[in-house]
């Protein structure tokens, strides 16, 4: 074994000995970046020994600018090596390798150095880089391995023989910079500007063979600071160097420097496409179907280390669909396991729901539901067309792959049409379901110091911002706080923004310093004051997608809702749409919130109000669709008669046979501080 | 009593420079420094801040052009340089856009003649060069690298890049020096972010031009307006994520229904009315480049925008 730590110091001296020995002129022809390393650290155009020394000071006797400068003497003295290596390279193949760069059709850059054991090693890892799209650049004995095997080398490759020794690698981090100096700006002499690019921006990894001399270790070594990792094959350890496996060193370092591969095609023998999200598939069109209520079936999908997901890996155990009898139903279990740097172990039921999506996204793939009570379709057209179980999986791990980059590494699906196993596999699945429950349940506004903005409606609603908050869903009902957060992550720049909430400025309404500082940026000055569990005061805009409109009703000293899909007319004298038209566009209306369903259900339901005991009427199918969960919440807050007392339209359309149903029933509201 | 023509706004719309003179590296005869502005369209009072300019659009493969081109330039639409020719000493136009139109037949892979195109228009013209690429993601990147190696050092302005596929554009910009054209389907809010896109790309507020879509006057125009009206209220007030110059082509307009079904004889007139007044009011919404495809357009504009210039400042009221 070597020991970096030792092999670089003795490295390093020796560069400083050689780096004096410089007496030809140092230069390169076909660059206007001089010595292109040493000119993007310090300004400084090295073509002498002077300068070169001065550079190397300047660094704090950096070995980059040693090796750069004792190479390009070398070059100049001893002419260019042969064919097929290629030195140097010029700034106009820079260019276009820097344009693939900047365009993705080149997702990193890879330095592979040393001399392998064998041909084959070698030739396995490159063809691994080039099936991954990496630009591999190659030094020292290495190239002549790989020619060996009868592996092609060349720009036209991807597979760049820059040197017969390691010490050529230099050329790869001059290769970096000037990509840094033209297209990063990163003006010469700007340390700071070149490390954060070498850091963030150029994806590259260093792959090292055993048989590096003293100062080739201290060359390598000295890539560290640039943020690439380097992924030892054995031989050395120490100083940070990443020991791998030649058959996963490609991988982890992919991974360590979180290039990954993006996913353009779904190789299935159906169409996908959100375009086919909308379609049903009809007992009389279907081949199988699986779950509703007629067999065993449900989806899960939990994150895993990198050691255990096999990206792509599809499995299915139990009969696959050609020993399936048409127009039966079979069990059914979808397991999808997730791995990703950034993956977080809440975020998994977030990315579950979107198995429905994905699902409904095949041509002949119908999807409802979801945990345990899913219900897939697959149609007989699309069997026809070779449509299998597999498939599905394929799908759903190619589709996951697609829309998450950021967050995913790997996606492997197993599928179980087995009864005994499908059974078997879901009461794991109801464990994880609970705990997921207690998990999401326990999630105060309290709790957390970042809500999330949401400003998709701006489109037609210029000035609405929704806040989201882990009791508070977007109005719209589609996006949690969770969702709000993992849209983040994943997009950045896009319509869900973090919110600090700052200082408390009235804890009733739920009124917060940070929050009236976004919500009066993002309306473009409209909106300074927004009052999260609040109708009264200050309430958040409205865009046009609530799901219910809450409203005063001053005559009964309540707040009655109202949902999208009730028709009929409503004791304020106004139907839902009159209601819309009168709030939305993004405005602020005293009296009137847009809300979400799930938000009735909410602890901080119209607290600024006094809480659900204001609730005074809602349509009887809402009333309904709520029942079992809000009656429980009622009986934990310990007026289980409050549910009865909410009256709705089959007792009162008007205001005057909503008052007499209130005093009949003796609604709490009427007794209430008055809300004018 | 005065008015206050910036209305309390700080912000100013950057600059975007188009072409290249021989001294500043290129070829062209002139190059043109668009932005600048600091309130709305023709109420500047700077007298070096120029008007909108005109750009004639054309093409190098004219199998799907409007007959209407045809009909009025005859042969000369199957000469592209002539045509580019002609543009600038004929027909008057500020900028030549040019499309590469050849390059949307169906497995197109003739990368190399993409070069001599660009390179004969380059050389018939001396106007600075608006130069859309390809329209299909599978040759994007090597159409656009061949498009920005080509014109390295005339700065052109290319098109078009989309949330979508702006990669081979980005990099075709920032590895040649080229400005781009960032369009988003008539919403200010994706508008940013494709600018916030490209600027994490490493492209320069100073080579973004966007183009916020737009549909002919009476097709639509009217979103468009609205965008184009946010975006510029929001640069005033000093977003620079939005603060670029904005480029306005609404190519339906020879296409729409009262000019396909206008009385032959008055067909010609009729596009050129109706391309004239969405480009005017494309100005008055606050772009700065017009692009139309009727060379009689282009005249018409530009006398326009020349009397609107002259105008500019309200007159005192008393």
């Amino acid at each position: 074994m070597t020991d970096v730590e030792m092999a670089k110091k003795n490295g390093e001296t020796h560069l400083k000995t050689m780096i004096t020995t410089i007496n030809h002129p140092v230069s390169y022809d076909e660059t206007a970046y001089h010595l292109p390393v040493s000119f993007a650290l310090t300004g400084i155009a090295v073509h002498d020994q002077k300068a070169a020394l001065d550079v190397f000071e300047k660094t704090g006797n950096n070995p980059l600018v040693a090796l750069e400068c004792i190479l390009a003497e070398r070059t100049a003295a001893e002419g260019r090596k042969p064919a097929p290596y290629t030195g140097f390279i010029d700034d106009t193949i820079i260019r276009k390798l820097g344009y693939s760069l900047v365009d993705g059709s080149i997702l990193g850059l890879a330095l592979v150095v040393g001399t392998p054991s064998g041909a084959d090693s070698a030739s396995a890892i490159c063809r691994e880089l080039q099936e991954k799209y990496m630009l591999t650049f190659l030094a020292g004995d290495v190239v002549t391995s790989l020619s060996a095997a009868g592996v092609k080398v060349g720009l036209e490759y991807r597979l760049i023989p820059l040197g017969p020794s390691p010490s050529y690698g230099i050329y790869f981090v001059d290769i970096i910079a000037r990509v840094a100096m033209m297209f990063g700006g990163v003006t010469p002499g700007d340390v700071q500007r070149l490390l954060t690019y070498a850091r963030e921006r150029a994806k590259a990894i260093v792959i090292v063979y055993p048989g590096l001399t003293d100062e080739e270790i201290a060359f390598v070594d000295a890539m560290r600071v640039l943020g690439f990792p380097i992924l030892s094959l054995g031989d050395y350890h120490g100083s940070g160097w990443i020991s791998a496996s030649p058959d996963m060193v490609v991988r982890r370092g992919m991974e360590e420097k979180g290039i990954r591969v993006n996913i353009t095609a779904i190789p299935i023998p159906m169409g996908c496409s959100p375009a086919f999200e909308g379609k049903s598939i009809r007992k009389e069109e279907m081949y199988v179907e699986f779950g509703g209520g007629r067999s065993p079936a449900f989806e899960l999908l939990q994150m895993n280390s990198a050691d255990e997901v096999k990206d792509g890996q599809v499995t299915v155990i139990g009969p696959e669909i050609d020993r399936m009898k048409e127009g039966s139903a079979y069990p059914l279990a979808i397991i999808v396991k997730v791995a990703g740097k950034m993956m977080k172990k809440d975020y998994e039921p977030v990315l579950e729901r979107r198995i429905h999506n994905f699902v409904n996204y095949g041509e002949g793939s119908w999807h409802v539901a979801q945990r345990d009570i899913i219900w897939v379709r697959i149609s007989k057209e699309v069997v026809a067309k070779g449509v299998k179980i597999e498939h599905l999986g394929k799908l759903l791990s190619g589709k996951f792959r697609m829309d998450f980059p950021q967050l995913l590494d790997a996606v492997s699906v197993t599928l179980i049409t087995d009864e005994a196993k499908v059974l078997e596999a879901k009461k794991d699945a109801e464990k994880v379901y609970e705990e997921r429950d207690a998990r999401i349940k326990g999630m105060r506004d309290s709790e957390v110091s970042t809500y999330y903005s949401c400003t998709l409606c701006q489109t037609f609603a210029p000035n609405h911002v929704c806040v989201i908050t882990p009791e508070r869903p977007a109005l719209c009902g589609a996006i949690s706080w969770l969702d709000g957060k993992i849209a983040y992550e994943i997009s950045p720049s896009g319509a869900n923004q973090p919110i600090e909430k700052g200082a408390v400025i009235n804890t009733t309404n739920g009124e917060f310093d940070g929050v009236n500082k976004f919500v009066k940026k993002a309306s473009h000055g409209e909106v300074e004051r927004c009052s999260l569990y609040s109708v009264m005061e200050y309430p958040m805009t409205c865009c046009g997608c609530f799901e219910c409109i809450a409203l005063m009703l001053p005559e009964v000293n309540g707040i009655m809702i109202v949902n999208r899909e009730f028709k009929g007319i409503t004791p304020s004298g106004m139907t839902f749409s009159t209601l819309a038209g009168t709030i939305g566009g993004g405005a602020q209306t005293p009296g009137f919130a847009g809300i979400s369903k799930n938000y009735i259900l909410s602890d901080r339901f119209l607290q600024g109000e006094g809480g659900i005991e204001r609730l005074v009427w809602m349509p009887s199918p809402l009333k309904e669709e709520l029942k079992m969960r809000l009656v429980k919440k009622l009986t934990e807050q310990n007026k289980p008669d409050l549910f009865e007392k909410i009256a709705d339209e089959t007792w009162a359309t008007t205001i005057e046979e909503l008052i007499v149903y209130l005093e009949r029933v003796k609604h709490p509201a009427l007794t209430m501080k008055p809300l004018v | 009593m005065g008015y206050d023509l910036h209305f309390g706004w700080t912000g100013t719309i950057g600059k975007v420079i188009l072409g290249a003179t021989p001294g500043e590296g290129g070829t062209r005869k002139t190059s043109y420094s668009i932005g600048g502005g600091t309130t709305l369209p023709f109420l500047e009072l700077n007298p070096l801040l120029r008007a909108p300019l005109v750009a004639l659009e054309i093409c190098d493969d004219p199998e799907y052009w409007s007959p209407i081109i045809r009909n009025y330039c005859g042969d000369l639409v199957d000469d592209v340089d002539a045509w580019a020719k002609t543009a600038e000493t004929v027909y008057g136009a500020d900028l030549v856009r040019l499309y590469l139109t050849s390059t949307r037949q169906r497995n197109f892979s003739d990368i190399a003649s993409v070069g001599k195109t660009i390179e004969a228009v380059l050389s018939a013209t001396g106007l600075p060069l608006i130069l859309e690429g390809s329209n299909e993601p599978r040759i994007d990147s090597e159409v656009f690298q061949r498009c920005g190696e080509t014109a390295q050092g005339e700065r052109l302005l290319l098109g078009t890049a989309e949330a979508g596929r702006y990669r081979s554009i980005a990099a075709a910009a920032l590895a040649y020096n080229h400005s781009l054209i960032a369009q988003s389907p008539i919403d200010v809010n994706l508008a940013k972010q494709l600018n916030i896109l490209l600027r994490e790309i490493g492209v320069q507020r100073e080579h973004i031009v966007i183009d916020p879509y737009t549909g002919a006057l009476g097709y639509g125009f009217e979103y468009s307006y609205s965008a184009m009206e946010r975006i510029r209220f929001s640069a005033l007030k000093g977003d620079t994520d939005l603060s670029m110059p904005m480029i306005c082509s609404a190519i339906d307009s020879l296409t729409i229904k009262e000019v396909r079904e206008a009385e032959p004889s008055l067909q010609d007139e009729m596009a050129v009315q109706w391309e004239f007044y969405t480009g005017i009011s494309g100005a008055a919404a606050g772009a700065e480049i017009i692009c139309v495809r009727h060379p009689k357009t282009v005249m018409m504009l530009k006398n326009a925008f020349a009397s609107l210039m002259k105008g500019a400042g309200f007159p005192e009221v008393n």
